[in-house]
């Protein structure tokens, strides 16, 4: 509701930007707060005012923040590196974990290694003493 | 007599006339882009796909699916307007990403992106705890066969003088003696006293338990000290040892894992509504790398593509990823556990003498 009164004094940062009456059932309205005026310039360069809305409509009312706070990360992204966007993080990221995993089969190995060898002298110890 | 034939025929030169005509408009309809040759992009927009139509290289007419996905999320006016801006080299590669972008928005209209990008996080972290784990396990056995190779010949002495064969016998074969559960564990396990497995098991778990808390807080190792404290640790945990080598370190709530719980908690926080300042953190580093790297492994992204068709969905699959992502994993430590309990149980027991 506090976005709701938020509103009610001064339009939402969609509306201010499209220069349009910011309506009571506003569907940006409590997701572009007046006080952060980048975040829909930016969705609304990369995705569109139109697309962003059709796509929160798609979405149910307790998801839209996750939404809008995607899409918002999303353009940011496009909008410094407009070859790659987001999906250049997601392939550092990848490799990231290719890289981890690698490193802990190899780890795993060397476990594996030292375990048989110290399970082997262990072994040979009491063997020769026996023997 | 062949004028008379086309004045009694005119209906016969009309239709071959018509047939003529459906025939060049079908060849020129098919030559020059028609409805049938148009791009994907041209299709749904119903236009006419002119030869140097700037999407028709990235949206094949074989598959609409890809063009409706980039459509719905950027529109074609923002594709175009990005493209723009771009040299010749990188406009594939911005097609290809903005298609993958499209696609994982299509199949998690919530979280989109960031929500691949949470999941990748979550798995870094988990193979970082699994390596600290492993690692730490990797120095207890160096610092073992460290201590063998300098007190082995002490040992056998002692031993010979202790004459305690039965009890070794019974511990290189892994087998568990009576059980004692009101021994104290700084009791020798070469004493004459029948020794529990589960105190043959405490050793190895408390220094597993320690050694992991030592290097995450110093980065060294240090050895085990065997405390009261930690005896009673280990014994209200050691019906989870398999917690210690399974995949799932969110159920490491014990008391020897309290730094683990901490980036747990970072980890569990960050699942929730992640900071997008942090992510601009792993974009910036991005952007850092493709300064040397104009060639992109985007079959990386592609490869993960593939996994995403596997896993059809992006929004609850945390569990998913962590689960199937150290499958083999899983499998292998748990073959590894078993193993690694006996032989830690028969080294810690020679060490213990010295």
């Amino acid at each position: 509701m506090s976005s709701y009164s938020n509103y009610t004094n001064s339009p939402c940062a969609a509306c201010k930007f499209l220069r349009r009456k910011c309506i009571s059932d506003c569907v940006f309205a409590p997701y572009f707060p007046p006080e952060e005026p980048t975040k829909f310039a930016n969705v609304h360069r990369i995705f569109g005012a139109s697309n962003v809305s059709k796509i929160l409509h798609e979405v149910a009312p307790h998801q839209r923040e996750d939404a809008v706070n995607s899409l918002a990360y999303e353009a940011e992204a496009r909008l410094k590196d407009p070859v790659y966007g987001c999906v250049g993080a997601i392939s550092v990221l990848q490799r990231q974990v290719l890289r981890l995993q690698r490193e802990l089969e190899e780890t795993n190995a060397d476990l594996m290694r030292y375990a048989s060898c110290l399970g082997g002298e262990t072994m040979s110890a009491y063997g020769g003493r026996r023997g | 007599m062949s004028p008379t034939k086309t004045i009694h025929n005119p209906i016969g030169s009309i239709e071959r006339f018509f047939d003529l005509l459906l025939i060049s408009l079908i060849v020129f309809m098919t030559l020059k882009g028609g409805t049938s040759g148009a791009c994907a992009a041209c299709k749904y927009q119903r236009r006419r796909c002119a030869a140097d139509c700037p999407l028709a290289p990235y949206f094949p007419a074989e598959q609409p699916k890809l063009f409706q996905n980039v459509h719905r999320l950027f529109g074609v006016r923002s594709i175009v307007k990005i493209l723009e801006k771009l040299d010749e080299a990188q406009k594939p590669e911005a097609m290809k990403s903005i298609i993958f972008q499209s696609y994982v928005r299509d199949r998690s209209p919530v979280h989109g992106c960031l929500g691949v990008t949470q999941n990748l996080q979550y798995l870094i972290w988990l193979a970082e705890e699994e390596l600290k784990a492993v690692n730490a396990q990797l120095q207890l056995y160096r610092s073992q066969q460290n201590n063998n190779n300098n007190g082995q010949n002490q040992m056998m002495i002692h031993e010979l003088g202790e004459k305690q064969d039965d009890v070794t016998s019974q511990l290189d074969l892994g087998m568990g003696l009576t059980v004692n559960n009101n021994q104290s564990n700084v009791t020798p396990f070469f004493s004459p006293l029948p020794v529990s497995e589960t105190q043959q098991q405490q050793p190895q778990m408390s220094s597993y338990t320690y050694s992991c808390s030592e290097v995450n807080n110093s980065g060294c190792f240090s050895p085990p000290a065997y405390t009261d404290h930690s005896c009673k640790e280990i014994l209200t945990d050691n019906n989870n040892t398999s917690l210690v080598w399974g995949q799932n370190r969110f159920a490491y709530n014990n008391n020897g894992f309290s730094n683990q719980n901490e980036s747990c908690d970072e980890i569990k926080s960050s699942n929730g509504v992640m900071a997008i300042q942090s992510q601009l953190v792993n974009l910036q580093m991005v952007s850092n790398q493709q300064e040397g790297h104009d060639a992109h492994e985007y079959d990386e992204i592609h490869q993960f593509l593939e996994i995403i068709d596997e896993r059809q969905s992006f929004a609850d699959s945390k569990e998913a990823y962590g689960s199937s992502s150290g499958e083999s994993l899983k499998e292998q430590m748990d073959q590894i556990g078993e193993n690694e309990l006996r032989n830690a149980a028969n080294c810690f027991s020679l060490t213990s003498v010295n």
